[in-house]
């Protein structure tokens, strides 16, 4: 990971953190994390990868088993109270009570975090309305859209402003609209001060909301820094070459060492070439493939993606990804 | 007191708004009581003396009160929120986790109160008297709603250890042995000695005895007290269990 940004102190720290579940299913093998208060950090890696598991251990949910995580200050280990205390957390699985109305469950919530009676009332409502459910606050949640679960869900993480907001797969099975209120909303409770910590298995989403991020696959951490950073280590551009069926060692043998050439990464039916001036390229590539009689499918350019660089890291494309539909 | 105060509202909220959760349990205490009554009425009619004078419904009513009380509801709800999230919610506030469990259980006695209302008012349908007046029924009423707060542990320790619905759900049948290896038809000493001897070691035999004691004799302070003691010993470890498996939860 690289350093921590400016002189901003960790509101999230953690070193050496591991996770070995029964049977020795090594879930999380050792990160080091360190996130700046008042920023939003994102935590990138397919299904499996680790991310809920990290989570559950910086909110105390899950005792690590080895290692050591400080959140807002407070050892997650010594003092799980405290931490709880100053965490927000809204967790892969939307964690709703059925049974009771938004405007209950947000009051109930309030109540559970010390705050009671009228300022109770006061802040449920206020949450109502900035999550945009006000109109549906005295409908029973198990009536809610999977949008309003998942925002109300958010409201609930919110109640007593805390330092640190989690939140593990925000978007995950949420229409495009309401993946943008979603970011939104995390824009907006970051504006405000709150760090947040953000898991997800889409891309643009970790591009467009975090200032800096941590790629993790089977449990480790294998590339961090701003999006920007890691997008700009693989290259200037990326021609991708479909290879329709054309036999991958031929068709790169027939392209050769091209000017301003960085790396080369095979992917199934396809060439990425990491380029410094992916438009003369791709000209030089067409009349290479030409002149040795190699045929290909496609040939197109573009900037390098954090997908590209997820490829880089652990030599395949994010799994599961769905690139929201839309952007913000 | 105030988050166990919070949970428990919210739990007996939802014993309100959802009774196809409570009512179905009447059924089988129900059924049983009628079916009973009309088998063995004839075998013992009111001058039989186990039944001071009553008919046989007034001997079965404390097993029908148990029968209604004894169920794993608060486990059924307990795992469908592990199920469904929001239990790491709970566990993530900044609350005791025994709060959790005290929560249930005031929803418990709520349901127990409402289920042996029911039950009793069931039996004053079928003739019963209850022979310790007003105060004896709210007494035998609060005894057998104790008694289902005490069960609920049960119900919670399996929800707790298996997270799993069906398991939670099959524990309810673990009441089965422990309510007919007692004197639930006739008394003890008209059980045949290896069921009188089963019937002694097992502490729900106590329990009826205590709550039959209201019905068919007055105030038998003995009885009451030896029935309250074991809800109280029964509660006191069941919840100690649960409490104990809440807090290692995940740890």
């Amino acid at each position: 990971m690289p350093a921590q940004s400016e002189m901003a102190p960790a509101a999230i720290e953690a070193r050496g953190l591991e996770r070995t579940f029964k049977g020795g299913v090594e879930a999380v093998r050792g990160i080091d994390l360190s996130v700046a208060a008042g920023e939003v950090f994102g935590f990138l890696g397919p299904n499996g990868a680790g991310k809920t598991t990290t989570v559950r251990m910086l909110c105390t949910l899950l005792p690590p088993t080895a290692g050591s995580a400080h959140v807002a200050g407070v050892d997650v280990l010594r003092d799980g109270a405290e931490v709880r205390r100053r965490i927000g957390v809204a967790l892969q699985e939307i964690g709703l009570d059925p049974i009771q109305t938004g405007r209950e469950l947000l009051e109930l919530q309030c109540g559970l975090y010390g705050i009671s009676g009228a300022d109770a009332r006061a802040r449920a409502e206020e949450l109502l309305e900035l999550v945009g459910i006000a109109d549906a606050a005295d409908r029973r949640t198990k009536t809610y859209s999977g949008g309003m679960k998942r925002r109300l869900d958010l409201a609930s993480a919110l109640v007593h402003s805390p330092e640190v907001l989690f939140l593990d797969e925000p978007t995950t099975g949420l229409d495009p609209a309401s993946r943008l209120t979603v970011w939104d909303e995390v824009r907006r409770i970051n504006a405000g001060g709150t760090t947040i910590f953000l898991t997800t298995q889409y891309m643009e989403e970790a591009d467009q909301l975090c200032r800096r991020l941590a790629i993790i696959d089977n449990g480790r951490i294998v590339a961090g820094g701003s999006p920007e950073e890691l997008k700009d280590r693989m290259g200037h551009d990326v021609v991708s070459v479909g290879l329709n069926g054309a036999d991958p060692a031929a068709t790169q043998a027939a392209i050769g060492e091209l000017p301003g050439l960085e790396r080369v990464m095979v992917e199934q039916d396809a060439l990425a070439l990491y380029v410094e001036d992916g438009p003369a390229s791709i000209a030089e590539i067409v009349r290479r493939l030409d002149r040795t009689g190699v045929s290909v499918g496609s040939i197109s350019v573009a900037r390098p993606t954090l997908d590209d660089v997820f490829l880089q890291a652990t030599g395949r494309r994010l799994e599961g990804d769905e690139e929201p539909a839309a952007a913000a | 007191m105030t988050e166990i105060a919070l949970l428990g509202r919210r739990a007996v909220r939802e014993v309100v708004r959802m009774p196809e959760a409570t009512i179905p349990t009447l059924f089988i205490p129900l059924f049983f009581l009628a079916v009973n009554i009309g088998q063995v009425s004839k075998t013992f009619p009111s001058s039989t003396p186990f039944l001071h004078g009553q008919g046989y419904a007034a001997f079965q009513i404390p097993v029908s009160l148990l029968f209604a009380v004894s169920t794993a509801t608060s486990g059924l709800a307990l795992v469908t929120e592990i199920d469904n999230g929001y239990f790491d919610k709970l566990l993530v506030a900044p609350i005791r986790r025994s709060s959790i469990i005290w929560g249930r259980l005031t929803a418990d006695l709520v349901r127990g109160v409402m289920l042996s209302v029911l039950v009793l008012i069931a039996g004053l349908a079928f003739g019963v008297h209850v022979k310790s007046g007003v105060l004896g029924s709210v007494v035998l009423v609060l005894m057998a709603a104790l008694w289902g707060v005490a069960y609920a542990g049960i119900g919670l320790l399996v929800a707790l250890r298996t997270r799993n619905v069906q398991a939670t759900n099959a524990s309810f049948l673990v009441f089965f042995p422990l309510l007919f290896l007692t004197p639930n038809f006739v008394p003890f000493d008209r059980l045949t000695g290896l069921m009188e001897a089963l019937a002694r070691a097992n502490p729900v035999s106590y329990v009826i005895e205590g709550l039959r004691s209201l019905v068919l004799q007055g105030w038998v302070l003995h009885k009451l007290a030896i029935c309250m003691g074991v809800i109280v010993a029964t509660g006191l470890l069941l919840t100690w269990l649960s409490v104990r498996t809440i807090e290692r939860f995940d740890r």
